[in-house]
C-alpha cells in the first residue's frame, strides 16, 4: 500500500513538473511568435512522454523507490531544457530533447541490469580501470579540443565527454574499496611526522588512483572536474572513517595544489585574477567577459526577472552549457532561481536520506559519494558563475546542454532510485532472514 | 502579444513554479511520517494471535524487559505511563543505535490494555516479529523489536 502511494505521489509531482515545463516552454515560443508554439509543442510532449513512461517503469521495476528523485530530476530538467531552447530553438533544443529521450532511456537500463546494487562492488578494480582510462581518452590523439580544454571525444558528428561517465565509475570503485576496508583505515597504525597515519597497504591504491585522476584532469586543463573530484574523494573518506584528520590533511593538499596552480598556469591565473576584480578594464573584453556579462545578466533580472524569452542572456559566451543559471536568473529573477536552488537541495536531501538509510556500508557510500557528485557540481559551477568562487567550468547537472552530461546524471539518479528501493524493501537489519520465514509460514 | 499580457505570465509562471516547490515539500514531510496517519485507526491486536478482547486484559503486561540488546539487556521498565523509546534523550528508554529513530516507538495505557504503536520511524517497530502498520494491543509474553533491542512484556 505504501509503495503504490509512493508511486502516485511521484506521478502527482511528476504531472506538475511536466506543467511548469510546457508553461516555461510556451512563455519562450510565445515571447518569438505564435507559429514556434506549434514547433515548440512536440518537443516538450516528447519529454513528457519519457517521463511518465519512466515513472509508469518504476511501478514495475522499483516499486519502494523514493518518489521525490524522478519528479525533481524532471523539473531542473525541464526548466534547463527550456533556457536551452530559448537560446537556440532551431539547434540546441531539439538536440537536448534527444538527450533528455537518450538519457532516460540510460535510466530505465541501468534499473534492468543493476537488480542489485551491491554486485556492482565486485567490479570495483574494473571500473576504477575504466573510469581512469575514461579519463585518459581526450589526452589521446582521439581527443578534441573546445574552448582551450581537451574534455571531448568526437564520434562522427557527435562529440562526448567520456569524463562525465568516468566520474561515476571511480566513485563505485570508492565506494566499493572504503567500505571494505574502513576499519583499516580509519585504525592509525604507523605514524608519520608526528601523525597517525594509516598503512600504506591500504591507503596506496586509493592515492595511486586518486593522484593518476588528478592528474590527467590536470593535463587536461579541466580544473572543474579535479575539484569537483578532489571534494568527493575527501568526502567519501570522511564518511567511511569519520577522522577529521583527512580532511585536514586534504585541505592542505587542495591549498598546495592551487598555489602550484596559479603560479605555473596562466588560464588558472586569469580566472583569479577576474574573480576578485570582474570589471579589471585589462580583462573586461577577453577573460573577465562572460562573467561580467553573467552578472549583468543576474542584475537586469532583478527579484522578478525580465520574462522567459524577454531579456538577451544570448550576450553570454557558453550561455547553454556553463552559464545556463544566469540566463534564468536574468529572465526568472532571483524568485526563480531560488525555486530553482530549492529543488537543488531537496534532491540532494533525498540523496543523503537515501545514503543513512542504506543497508549496507557500500550503499551508504555509494549513495553519498553519488549525491555528493550531484550536489558538488552545482555548488562549483553556482559559486562560479556568481562569482562566489573563481570560475571553472563545469556542467550543472540537469540542466546544461550536453548530452555526456545529461546521461550520467540519469544514471547516477538511476542508482539511487536502486538503493532506495532495495533499502525499503529490506525492513530492518537482522530482520530479513526472519521475516522471509515469516512471510512464507 | 502586449506587453502586459506577458508580464502577467511571467508571474502565472512564477506561481507555478512555486506551487511545484511547495508540494514537493510537503511530499518530504509527508514521506517522514508515514505511520502518523495511520495512528488515527482503530487498535488492531497483535497480529500473531487472535485473542478474545476479555483475555487481553487479564494477561495485560506491567512491565517490559530488555532481553536483546547492548547494555541495556536485563533492565525492565514500567508500563504504568508511557514508555517513549528512540534515540533521543528526551524518551523514557534511550537507544544509542543508527536503525532508531529520535522518536521511534511508544508503549502507553490505554484503558485496562497497553497498545505499542510506531511513532514514523524509518525502520519500523516489530511485534512478535511483524512489521507493525498499525498500533497493537499487548499480551504478556509479546515481543517488541525496535532496532537492535528487543523487548519482552511480563508482569
Amino acid at each position: 500500500m505504501q509503495a503504490t502511494s509512493r508511486r502516485n505521489s511521484e506521478l502527482r509531482l511528476l504531472f506538475m513538473a511536466l506543467i511548469v515545463g510546457t508553461g516555461a516552454l510556451a512563455l519562450v515560443a510565445v515571447a518569438r511568435d505564435f507559429e514556434s508554439l506549434g514547433l515548440a509543442a512536440p518537443l516538450i510532449g516528447a519529454v513528457a512522454v519519457c517521463y511518465i513512461g519512466a515513472t509508469i517503469f518504476l511501478r514495475k521495476v522499483a516499486r519502494l523507490a523514493d518518489p521525490l528523485i524522478l519528479p525533481l530530476a524532471a523539473i531542473l530538467n525541464v526548466m534547463g531544457l527550456a533556457a536551452v531552447y530559448r537560446l537556440d530553438p532551431d539547434q540546441y533544443g531539439p538536440t537536448q530533447v534527444i538527450w533528455t529521450g537518450v538519457g532516460i532511456a540510460c535510466f530505465v537500463v541501468v534499473l534492468i541490469v543493476v537488480r542489485d546494487y551491491t554486485l556492482l562492488s565486485r567490479f570495483k578494480y574494473i571500473l576504477g580501470f575504466v573510469g581512469v582510462g575514461l579519463l585518459m581518452i581526450p589526452a589521446t590523439p582521439l581527443g578534441t579540443e573546445i574552448n582551450g580544454a581537451q574534455l571531448w571525444i568526437k564520434v562522427g558528428a557527435f562529440s562526448f565527454q567520456p569524463g562525465e561517465i568516468a566520474k561515476l565509475c571511480l566513485v563505485i570503485f570508492l565506494a566499493a574499496y572504503l567500505a571494505e576496508r574502513k576499519e583499516l583505515l580509519a585504525i592509525a597504525s604507523s605514524r608519520l611526522a608526528g601523525f597517525h597515519v594509516p598503512d600504506l597497504k591500504h591507503f596506496g591504491p586509493l592515492l595511486v588512483m586518486w593522484g593518476i585522476s588528478l592528474a590527467v584532469m590536470f593535463y587536461e586543463k579541466d580544473l572543474g572536474s579535479s575539484l569537483l573530484f578532489f571534494s568527493i574523494f575527501l568526502v567519501m573518506l570522511y564518511i567511511a572513517t569519520a577522522r577529521l584528520v583527512y580532511v585536514a590533511f586534504g585541505l592542505l593538499l587542495f591549498f598546495a595544489g592551487a598555489f602550484v596552480g596559479y603560479t605555473v598556469f596562466s588560464h588558472v591565473r586569469v580566472r583569479v585574477i577576474t574573480w576578485l576584480d570582474v570589471f579589471d578594464p585589462r580583462y573586461i573584453q577577453d577573460e573577465g567577459y562572460q562573467l561580467a556579462q553573467s552578472l549583468f545578466a543576474l542584475a537586469t533580472g532583478g527579484l522578478f526577472g525580465t520574462g522567459l524569452g524577454q531579456g538577451r542572456p544570448d550576450i553570454i559566451p557558453a550561455a547553454e552549457t556553463d552559464f545556463i543559471f544566469s540566463v534564468l536568473g536574468e529572465e526568472l529573477g532571483l524568485m526563480g532561481t531560488a525555486a530553482i536552488l530549492i529543488c537543488f537541495m531537496l534532491l540532494v536531501a533525498r540523496g543523503l536520506r537515501i545514503a543513512m538509510n542504506a543497508r549496507t556500508d557500500f550503499g551508504q557510500l555509494l549513495a553519498a559519494g553519488l549525491t555528493a557528485i550531484f550536489g558538488i557540481q552545482a555548488i562549483i559551477i553556482l559559486a562560479g558563475v556568481t562569482r562566489l568562487l573563481p570560475l571553472t567550468g563545469i556542467t550543472l547537472p540537469f540542466m546544461s546542454y550536453g548530452g555526456s552530461s545529461l546521461l550520467s546524471n540519469f544514471i547516477l539518479i538511476a542508482l539511487l532510485v536502486r538503493i532506495s528501493h532495495q533499502t525499503s524493501e529490506t525492513p530492518a537489519p537482522a530482520e530479513t532472514a526472519e521475516i522471509l520465514i515469516g512471510g512464507r509460514g | 502579444m502586449p506587453d502586459l499580457v506577458l508580464d502577467l505570465l511571467k508571474y502565472v509562471f512564477l506561481i507555478l513554479l512555486y506551487i511545484f516547490v511547495a508540494r514537493a515539500v510537503r511530499a518530504v514531510f509527508l514521506e517522514m511520517r508515514p505511520a502518523t496517519a495511520q495512528s488515527k485507526t482503530p487498535i488492531a491486536h497483535a497480529p500473531a494471535r487472535t485473542a478474545p478482547p476479555s483475555r487481553g486484559s487479564r494477561k495485560a503486561p506491567r512491565k517490559a524487559a530488555v532481553i536483546e540488546g547492548e547494555n541495556l539487556r536485563g533492565k525492565t521498565f514500567s508500563l504504568d505511563d508511557d514508555l517513549t523509546i528512540g534515540r533521543a534523550e528526551k524518551n523514557k528508554l534511550v537507544l544509542d543505535d543508527s536503525y532508531v529513530s529520535q522518536f521511534h516507538a511508544r508503549i502507553s495505557p490505554r484503558g485496562e490494555t497497553y497498545v505499542v504503536e510506531d511513532m514514523g520511524s524509518t525502520n519500523g517497530t516489530y511485534l512478535n516479529k511483524r512489521r507493525l502498520t498499525a498500533p497493537a494491543e499487548l499480551q504478556r509474553g509479546d515481543r517488541v523489536k525496535v532496532g537492535k533491542t528487543v523487548l519482552e512484556m511480563r508482569k
